[in-house]
């Protein structure tokens, strides 16, 4: 420790201080309690009790203090709870944190893998790639070592998972950065009478005004109070513009926003913003400067000691030097001054140069250039600063260097409605930079359709020396550990490009992604490459999000869709098991499948089918629409009639099935497979609205708007006799696939119709929603001397595969053609056109593909598990079992499969391989239904 | 076979000694001036290009070949894609030529003298149903008649891999099981493919950067020329190797092939202690997740909807992603997302590569490698040299021809590859 830490680091009060001394707050750090002040950052709070390390560096494990004082500070990354890598020099301090440093061994104070530095030089970047190639067996022990070393926190897997929300903002004017300009642009626009939102990454308004001096706190304080007269403004501070993508869709990540709902606070929250127009008023970020030494703790920019003199009232150490080459450097070393802090000057502008700093876990001395060597414990750097343009680069921009303020401007490539205020554009004085925000601010406002546009004033680029590396070679990447020898090394052997050197020392790729580091890397590429024009090397492209945001943040409340039926309730009293069918949860069974298909196979049965997709069309061109849809003809479909129709995506695959009826001259109702209920939807309108537009056809979902149910069985007929009303029920009047628009149990404006997927008599009922549950209970209350019971998924799945028929998506897969699918019946290619008709006309000149058979085990009590494979010899696979099932009314084991053409012939016994490795022997039937194969049974 | 010597072999002993003496490694390729003419041109500095330069050279002699790309090497999908590796494919034909990958990538670092950091760390695809369980099963069958370490667990099995998994039942997507594929994990992909660079490179094949391919001569239905921004090529052979931007290339000569060209995005966290030792995929969820040597995790997921050459991330791909994978792990939720960025993917219609000759007389093809082509580099370059060299298509790529497609001989691996890259 430092002898300031003895006598305590806190200052007296400063004009500009955030902390508020009348709330003291305890915490932990490193296991030892510690106290600072409501409005201090955890490093405040630690430098001000004189802590001065709050990390080990990646790689070698050298001790890390403070270096930027901000969000971005690659040495100030810690562990809070349970929540890894948080920014200690911006978080700001709570009563009773618990705070430690990250992945030490044994201990930050001493690491044993800080050894490495001696060796240092035989680690050069991309070592890894050069050793531990043999023997290979080795590789994971070595990866073990290597794992040792990763950055960053600890997760727990019962970590707490908080409670995160989203919220959508519509605004005008979006303002990115809340500094002089920002705040300026935000006033301007307010008053063209935009609405604005104005976001700052800091807990306060201000940017660099609010660590400046008198002058600059009196231009703060007249801000403020012009934000705060603004209505329209709405102020959003510890936020970050993390995104700016296409049309202004802009991602605003708000920290701590101290919300709760209900009891639960708010950790992160991502606010999605469309705006009319953005101000990129993002400012400047210091640079670091690159020579020997300078990770050491002690080593700052000259804006961390102001923020953390100003704004925390933390002394940064006792004696300085102070390395400027512009105004804020020079600032810097008079507020040293004043604090009472011993300054030595060495001036850049005046050919002043540092060479190396010297010292361990503290800063001891400077070497300069001029030979001198400066005891100290503090060494101040301003050197110039990097463009905060990655919001202007997701805009489309590419900016360009100018050696003569040494830093990247943007260009005109951006569009009209990004615009670029403060100092991002250039320098200027305070009321200069505020007149400029004042501009553009305006003008973004007539871009967003308030008010109209003003000149902005043009901002000055004020020369500063082009200050990147000294003599001496320095980190470039600190929380990489990679310096500039690394890459001087790297251009050497071949990794020549910013890219490739990017990737192969990890330069930028730490969790500040390059914010204070990239322009020194590429300056150090033109160094090594031996070109003065920084524009040659390029940058390398910055990609979203600006800052890091929690996952949590990310994926906000689940809105993952669950959808019940309106029966749900009925089941849940039933004893229902759930079955997860994606967007749907629904009855898998009540207890017993194989009684409940004895129940419809004997007597009768209901099952809930609302999942089922269901489209309402109407239109004289809906038989159109079949047609081009369907693989079958749909022309003439009588009213009240109803057909069985399959359909094929463009590459001939089978894609969806079911029925349609025709309920009314232009009224027509199609049902889809439950999963299949979004896509057909998408699959009409899409060929509705690009090829077809011409087609008197309207299209409306109502899979919720009705419920359904089947009711099925020998006495299915005598059961809804009881229940409906107006409809003739006799075999002749509704016969098998037909259509009856009725009132039941009370209930108008009900359909239903004649089908047979269980093999039975069966009526598939459909309700409007609301009235699902009073009729699926009128039925139970109706037919209880029937022995009527209900039926789940399960139990259909067994009968519909008893009957042979196929499930798509199940049966069939995604090479299945219509022919492989036994579907050669339905498939008319003498129609004009439909989905899918020339490859299946490819298909029908061909015989190399599997075909859908049914099958059955020679031995009736062994099921083999589906997607066992089909095989000949040792291990040729000659086709699959799609389904298989025990039957409980053949009292055998039944399959669906496929076998490839030559096994297809009735009679063919085939061998099946099941996943314990058995074989086991299974034939080859007629046709797909193994029960009823005449469908007598639903036709009576 | 052709033996080389490294100038400067890498090893320990090689670090040590480049440490004391403080010597410079010699370039891992040279730049050269472009050549008037050369054997073979492939297309694509890539995975693929640079394995098929290698192993032309090792394997086969064939060393008068330059490969042209118009970025940097890797500069494509080969440097931005997720790296996993594995065979547990739904084809026979498929698994058969992943597997040789997968024996390839084991003996890759000592062969190219690179480490690649293979890391099979095992790989397991979750089932949240019983279709998707029988998909599995499907794969798993296959795989095992094919002699890959391959099959279904259950949940409990699945915790003890990935203890940060949520395998209880009340879930939205309760996890029923998984298909287990021991041997699967992550490359380094920069290693791999500098590796190769400088393994084609030290056999005098000549990687050309920048170098753009801006048409192609042909005549009599043959090649003879290609021409870039820096001057023009004669050679009777190309090899278009260029992913994302391969139906770009195949229309210099006149050819349609069935490939769209989407984009497909990625993103990795800040790193966090190791926790998670498996690749974990989940097709329902559409995401997948491993964790780097570096403890940052890795995130994939499906294609981007649209056709598109752009390669610029969505923040909806972002809200989506982390969402589902707190649905599987939800203790991470304070992880943070780190950086997104995306690549280009040639999807054709059965999810398999287009490999071999084509109706152009010495234009050959080696892509459509969609969202699954890292992991095949290597069999690819091997099978690729080979039929240059003999000018006979290898057994292992016969099937993944351009004739498949008007014959009706797909070969589907929507089933193994959609999600699980
Ligand atoms: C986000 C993402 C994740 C992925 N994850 C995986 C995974 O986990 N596992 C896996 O196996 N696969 C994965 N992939 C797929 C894999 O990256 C690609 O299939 C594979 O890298 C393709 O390699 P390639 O060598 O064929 O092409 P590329 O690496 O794309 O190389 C093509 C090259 O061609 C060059 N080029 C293009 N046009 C021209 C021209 N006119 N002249 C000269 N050069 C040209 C390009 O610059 C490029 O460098 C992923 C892809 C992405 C995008």
């Amino acid at each position: 420790m430092s002898s300031a830490a003895a006598t305590g680091r806190r200052l007296d009060p400063q004009a500009g201080e955030v902390i508020d001394r009348g709330s003291p707050l305890s915490f932990r750090w490193d296991g030892k309690a510690h106290t600072g002040f409501e409005g201090d950052t955890i490093v405040s709070a630690l430098m001000a009790s004189g802590v001065d390390v709050f990390s080990r560096s990646f790689k070698y494990k050298r001790p890390r203090g403070v270096l930027s004082a901000t969000f971005h500070d690659p040495g100030c990354t810690v562990q809070v709870g349970d929540e890894p890598n948080v920014r200690a020099a911006h978080r700001r301090l709570a009563a009773g944190m618990d705070v430690s440093p990250e992945n030490v061994w044994p201990s930050l104070k001493f690491d044993v893998r800080a050894a490495n530095q001696l060796v240092g030089r035989f680690l050069s970047a991309g070592f890894y790639y050069k050793t531990f190639m043999k023997p290979q067996r080795l590789w994971p022990a070595y990866q073990k070592i290597l794992g040792r070393f990763a950055a960053g926190g600890v997760t727990a897997a019962d970590a707490e998972h908080g409670y995160y929300d989203k919220r959508y903002i519509h605004v005008d004017v979006c303002v990115a950065g809340g500094g002089p300009a920002g705040m300026a642009a935000a006033v301007a626009a307010a008053r063209s009478g935009a609405s604005v939102l104005l976001v700052d990454e800091e807990y306060h308004l201000g940017g660099h005004l609010r660590y400046g001096g008198e002058a600059e706190l009196a231009a703060l304080a007249e801000l403020r109070a012009e934000v705060a007269a603004q209505k329209s403004i709405e102020v959003m501070t510890n936020a970050a513009v993390t995104g700016r993508y296409d049309m202004n869709w802009i991602a605003v990540v708000q920290r701590q926003p101290g919300i709760s709902v209900r009891g639960r606070s708010i950790h992160e929250r991502l606010c999605k913003v469309r705006a009319g127009a953005l101000v990129v008023a993002a400012g400047l970020i210091e640079r670091p400067y690159v020579f020997e030494g300078n990770d050491l703790p002690g080593v700052m920019l000259s804006t961390a000691v102001r923020r953390l003199v100003n704004l925390h009232a933390a002394r940064p150490g006792d004696k300085a030097v102070v390395f400027t080459a512009n105004a804020d450097g020079d600032a810097c070393a008079q507020d040293l001054r004043r604090i009472g802090v011993g300054v030595t000057v060495v001036d850049a502008r005046t050919g002043g140069n540092i060479v190396s700093a010297k010292g361990g876990k503290r800063l001891k001395s400077v070497d300069l250039a001029d030979g001198r060597s400066v005891d100290c414990d503090l060494l101040v750097t301003a050197v110039g600063w990097t463009a905060a343009t990655p919001l202007l680069n997701m805009a489309g921009d590419r900016p360009v260097y100018d050696p003569t303020p040494a830093r990247f401007f943007p260009t005109d490539r951006l569009p009209a409605t990004v615009v670029v205020a403060g100092a991002l554009a250039g320098d200027g004085s305070t009321a200069e930079l505020i007149a400029h925000g004042t501009a553009v601010g305006a003008t973004a406002a007539a871009r967003a359709g308030h008010g109209s546009e003003v000149p902005v004033p043009a901002l000055a680029r004020v020369a500063h020396p082009e200050l990147y590396r000294s003599t001496t070679h320095g980190f470039v990447d600190y929380s990489e550990d990679v310096s500039s020898k690394d890459m001087f090394a790297a251009k050497k052997e071949g990794y020549d490009s910013i890219e490739l050197v990017k990737r192969y020392t990890t330069v930028t790729m730490g969790p500040s992604q390059g914010k204070l580091e990239s322009v020194n890397a590429v300056a150090i590429m033109a160094e090594a490459h031996g070109v003065t024009d920084l524009n040659e090397i390029g940058t390398t492209v910055w990609r979203p999000p600006y800052v890091p945001i929690t996952l949590g943040a990310l994926g906000g409340r689940g809105f993952e869709n669950t959808r019940f039926s309106p029966m749900q309730s009925w089941h849940e009293q039933h004893n229902a098991k759930p079955l997860v069918a994606g967007d749907w949860i629904r009855p898998e069974h009540y207890g017993d499948a194989a009684a409940e298909v004895a129940k419809v196979r004997d007597k009768v049965g209901i099952i809930d089918v609302t999942p089922l997709g269901k489209l309402d069309l109407r239109g004289p061109d809906v038989p159109k629409l079949l047609n081009l849809l369907y693989v079958n003809k749909w022309s003439k479909l009588a009213i009240g009639a109803v057909r069985y129709g399959v359909m094929c995506a463009e590459d001939g695959v089978v894609m969806d099935d079911g029925v349609t009826g025709r309920l009314a001259e232009d009224r027509y109702i199609m049902t889809t497979t439950s999963s299949g209920a979004a896509t057909v939807w998408e699959w009409a309108e899409s060929w509705l609205q690009t090829e077809h537009p011409d087609w008197q056809v309207h299209v409306t979902p109502v899979t919720t708007g009705y419920a359904s149910m089947n009711v099925a069985g020998p006495k299915s007929r005598e059961l809804i006799g009881r229940v409906v009303e107006g409809v003739d029920l006799s075999n002749d009047a509704f016969p098998y696939m037909h259509v009856r628009t009725a009132t039941v149990a009370g209930v108008a404006d009900c359909f239903m119709w004649r089908i047979g997927f269980t093999g039975e008599l069966s009526y598939e009922i459909h309700v409007p929603a609301a009235y699902g549950l009073h009729v699926w209970e009128a039925l139970f209350d109706a037919g209880s001397d029937l022995g009527v019971g209900a039926f789940g998924v399960e139990a259909q799945r067994i009968m519909r595969l008893e009957k042979g028929h196929f499930i798509v998506g199940q049966d069939t897969d995604g090479l299945t053609l219509g022919f492989g699918a036994d579907l050669g019946w339905c498939i008319k290619l003498d129609k004009d056109d439909f989905a899918g008709k020339p490859e299946l006309v490819l298909q029908s000149q061909r015989e190399n593909y599997q075909r859908l058979v049914g099958l059955q085990p020679v031995d009736p009590t062994i099921v083999p598990a589906e997607a066992s494979q089909i095989v000949e010899g040792a291990k040729k696979i000659v086709g699959r079992v799609t389904s298989s099932r025990m039957s409980p009314t053949l009292r055998r084991s039944i399959c669906l499969g496929f076998v490839e053409p030559h096994l297809a012939t009735p009679g063919t016994v085939v061998t099946c391989q099941l996943p314990d490795g058995r074989r086991v022997q299974l034939k080859v039937i007629e046709g797909l239904a193994h029960f009823d194969p005449a469908g007598a049974r639903m036709k009576v | 076979m052709s033996k080389v010597r490294y100038p400067a072999k890498y090893s320990a002993l090689g670090l040590i000694k480049h440490g004391l003496m403080k010597g410079d490694w010699p370039q891992v390729w040279r730049h050269h001036e472009l050549k008037p003419s050369y054997d073979v041109v492939i297309v694509g500095a890539g995975v693929h290009g640079l394995a098929t330069a290698y192993y032309l050279a090792k394997n086969h002699g064939i060393t008068n070949v330059a490969i042209l790309d118009k970025g940097y090497v890797g500069g494509g999908g080969s440097g931005r894609n997720t790296s996993i590796v594995r065979s547990n494919y739904l084809t026979p034909e498929g698994v058969r030529f992943y597997d040789r990958s997968v024996k390839l990538y084991e003996g890759l670092s000592a062969d190219l003298n690179f480490n690649i950091m293979f890391s099979q760390m095992g790989h397991l695809t979750l089932a949240h149903n019983d279709s998707s369980l029988r998909t599995m099963r499907w794969r798993a069958e296959v795989n095992k008649l094919e002699g890959i370490d391959s099959d279904v667990i259950g949940p409990d099995e699945i915790k003890k891999l990935v203890p940060y998994m949520d395998t209880s039942e009340n879930t939205r997507y309760p996890i029923v099981g998984a298909l287990y594929h021991p041997p699967g994990g992550t490359v380094r992909h920069d290693a791999v493919n500098w590796g190769y660079a400088r393994g084609a490179d030290i056999r005098g094949c000549e990687i050309h950067q920048q170098t753009e391919v801006q048409s192609i001569e042909t005549a009599d239905g043959r090649v003879v020329a290609v021409d870039t921004n820096r001057g023009r090529i004669a050679t009777r052979t190309v090899v278009n190797c260029t992913a994302g931007w391969a139906s770009l290339i195949n229309v210099m000569v006149g050819l349609k092939m069935p490939l769209v060209t989407h984009p497909l995005q990625a993103a990795v966290t800040e790193p966090v202690k190791k926790f998670l030792n498996a690749v974990v995929v989940s097709g329902s969820l559409h995401v997948y997740v491993s964790q780097t040597d570096r403890g940052e995790l890795v995130f994939g997921a499906s294609t981007d909807p649209y056709a598109s050459y752009s390669m610029r991330g969505s923040l909806e791909f972002t809200e989506e992603l982390a969402g589902h994978v707190l649905e599987l792990m939800p203790g991470i939720a304070k992880m943070r997302l780190l950086r997104q960025w995306a690549g280009l993917c040639d999807m054709t219609p059965d999810f398999s590569p287009i490999m071999g000759i084509t109706p152009v007389e010495g234009f050959l093809v080696d892509i459509g490698w969609g969202t699954y082509g890292f992991k095949a580099g290597p069999v690819s370059g091997e099978s690729m040299a080979q039929l240059i060299a003999t000018g006979t298509t290898p057994e292992n790529i016969k099937a993944f021809d351009l004739a498949r497609f008007p014959e009706g001989r797909l070969v589907g691996e929507k089933g193994a590859a959609a999600v699980g890259h």
